[in-house]
């Protein structure tokens, strides 16, 4: 067993070499690129994973929740004259209060109502985005958001105008969110979400109270998105409604289910496949969507974990092989 | 003023006569199936391009296009329900939710491949002719679209409550087990069920497309209207989601015309939320509770 531990940690902490290094690989901009807007979607992943995937409740709102997150930091940096590092966490928790006001009429029922309820939402946002001009400048966008102001550690002072830069930030930040998102799936809220999801009586009936853990990871995944939203902002510098559609929700649906929902390597993994599929193949963007659909019902219908579940079964398999042997 | 009203009401019921079509069959769907089907709309957009090849291009009178385009818009019902809905019957239902909007990706990306996503108009013979009453004119299309409708509430009615299948229909929407027990074919029921829906939304498709424009979008432009209208009704109730299509419609195109255009989407949400918040179980539901 302590075998199968180690091997694991060894995967992890490659991956993570791996990530580190990745900008002095000598790939060209355009790669960076890609990687960057690769971390931005694992973040929006493992947002909705934390309601979706552990609690069992499709939510069609990321993108009204990366977009307030978006606009709010956007809006503080712009009119307040907000450092970035005080307006990140306030765009992170309004789209936490945004979540709340619509868990809290809708995630106490069973049943559609909660899907029906999101994605409405994340269709007025869009609306209000596009239509309170005197604020958001509707369709044109928010233009000129300055870049995450530097830190002074002392001896070295800490930038981020480049795209490295922005790289290793979202890349730092990464890794405390999954190190934190590890804890908490693995901790009590973790286990009560889960069960939650499996059986929602028999967990009422241990006196879990559903609604609140149902709520909790809601408002968690939102402020998850939302500070997503508050680094991509400060990351291409230019904010508009046509990035939060519900089009963009579906995309970070595909991602999670097809890595594989309920899982922490499966977002991670989907994300970084759909966002190099999505960038690299846009001339095919037509059949692409098409290929996704089916793709999503096939795996939601044969194989439920993903691409995640797939090697997780591999591996067993290929460990059973061993012991034989 | 009273003109505007009048136009906007009428405008109310042709709203909500497509709510109700398109509703009637989601509502039967989950209340015979237990699937939520986030693919439905895609049967009406579909059934609005099989209207216009039947009429624009066939150049068949409007009513007969419109009763072919139900009828092969049935069978598309049949095939989904064999080919999506029974593998997903048992499936936990944010599945359900999944793998059906996966069928309405695909469904709308195919349409835009195979009808280019530019939208497409669907002249029929009613759509130049007008009734005028009192300074007030309306297209005859317009007209016809809420009287089909109520023919064909009323032949669901005869249906539903005075023959045989309907008389099933009713028992598996109450007890899915008892009604296997009186030697009821569950497959069949569901069959028939999916039928009807995706017929009746396929005639949505088709009589409004004339009055709007056909596109491969149109129908995930109403999908969140028509689950609005299948809560407001009570999941499952068939009456309900009926007097619900009319009251969000007229609610929707009474703000567009006094208010702004801008804010009918975000008066629907409202009305959806407020109803969640006091009376979950939907304006015409009973609440219950879950027995194990």
């Amino acid at each position: 067993m302590s075998k199968y531990v180690s091997t694991k940690n060894i995967a992890v902490a490659l991956a993570v070499a791996f990530a580190l290094i990745f900008p002095h690989l000598g790939f060209k901009a355009y790669y960076l690129h890609i990687a960057v807007l690769s971390l931005l979607n694992i973040l929006l992943a493992l947002g909705l994973n934390l309601i979706a995937g552990y609690a069992g409740q499709l939510s069609l709102a990321q993108a009204g929740f990366f977009g307030i997150g978006a606009y709010v930091s956007a809006l503080l940096m712009l009119n307040f004259k907000l450092s970035f590092w005080l307006a990140a966490p306030i765009a992170a928790l309004c789209s936490a209060l945004a979540a709340i006001s619509i868990g809290v009429p809708t995630l106490r029922l069973k049943g559609p109502y909660f899907v029906i309820s999101t994605m409405g939402f994340g269709e007025i946002v869009r609306q209000i985005f596009l239509n309170w001009q005197t604020v958001t400048r509707g369709p044109n966008g928010l233009t000129g958001i300055p870049a995450p102001d530097p830190i002074s550690l002392g001896f070295v002072r800490l930038t981020f105008e480049s795209r490295v830069e922005n790289y290793y930030l979202i890349l730092v930040v990464l890794l405390l969110v999954l190190v934190l998102y590890y804890n908490l799936v693995h901790s009590r809220v973790g286990r009560a979400l889960r069960a939650i999801r499996n059986d929602y009586i028999a967990t009422q009936v241990m006196g879990i109270h559903v609604a609140f853990y149902r709520i909790l990871a809601f408002a968690g995944g939102a402020a998850l998105s939302g500070l997503t939203g508050a680094l991509y902002a400060g990351y291409i510098r230019f904010v508009s409604p046509d990035t939060f559609t519900t089009g963009e929700s579906i995309n970070i649906l595909i991602m999670m289910v097809i890595g594989g929902m309920g899982t922490i390597i499966g977002p991670i993994i989907g994300a970084v496949f759909i966002t190099y599929l999505l960038e690299t193949m846009r001339v095919f963007a037509e059949y692409r969507l098409v290929i996704y659909g089916l793709l999503m019902f096939l795996v939601i219908l044969y194989m439920p974990k993903g691409i995640a579940g797939m090697l997780e079964a591999l591996w067993h398999r290929l460990h059973s092989w061993k012991k034989e042997a | 003023m009273v003109q505007e009203f009048v136009q906007q009401v009428v405008n109310g019921l042709v709203l909500g006569s497509t709510y109700t079509l398109i509703a009637l069959g989601l509502t039967m769907i989950y209340g015979i199936l237990g699937i939520v089907n986030w693919a439905h709309s895609e049967l009406y957009m579909l059934g609005a391009f099989v209207g216009v090849f039947f009429v624009v291009h066939m150049q068949l009178p409007f009513l007969v296009g419109l009763i072919l385009a139900m009828i092969v818009m049935a069978g598309f019902g049949m095939a989904m329900d064999l080919l999506v809905f029974r593998p997903l019957r048992s499936a936990p239902e944010i599945n359900m939710i999944i793998g059906t909007l996966g069928i309405s990706i695909f469904l709308v990306q195919a349409a835009v491949i195979v009808f280019s996503p530019n939208p497409v108009r669907f002249p029929t013979e009613f759509s130049e002719a007008y009734l005028s009453f009192m300074g007030i004119s309306i297209t005859l299309q317009r007209l016809m679209v809420f009287c089909v409708t109520l023919v064909l509430i009323g032949f669901l009615n005869y249906f539903i409550k005075h023959t045989m299948i309907g008389k099933a229909m009713r028992a598996c929407e109450q007890n899915k087990d008892a009604a296997r027990l009186m030697g009821i074919d569950i497959n069949q029921v569901s069959l028939v069920t999916c039928a009807i829906g995706a017929a009746l939304a396929a005639a949505a498709g088709t009589l409004v497309g004339p009055i709007f424009l056909v596109s491969p979008q149109m129908g995930l432009a109403t999908i969140s209207k028509v689950f609005a209208v299948v809560i407001l009704g009570g999941m499952g109730n068939v009456p309900g989601a009926i007097w619900a299509a009319f009251i969000l419609g007229l609610a929707e195109s009474l703000t567009a015309g006094f208010f702004s255009s801008y804010y009918k989407d975000v008066v629907t949400f409202c009305i959806l939320i407020t109803v969640l918040i006091i009376k979950p179980a939907g304006l015409f539901g009973r609440s219950q509770i879950e027995k194990v």
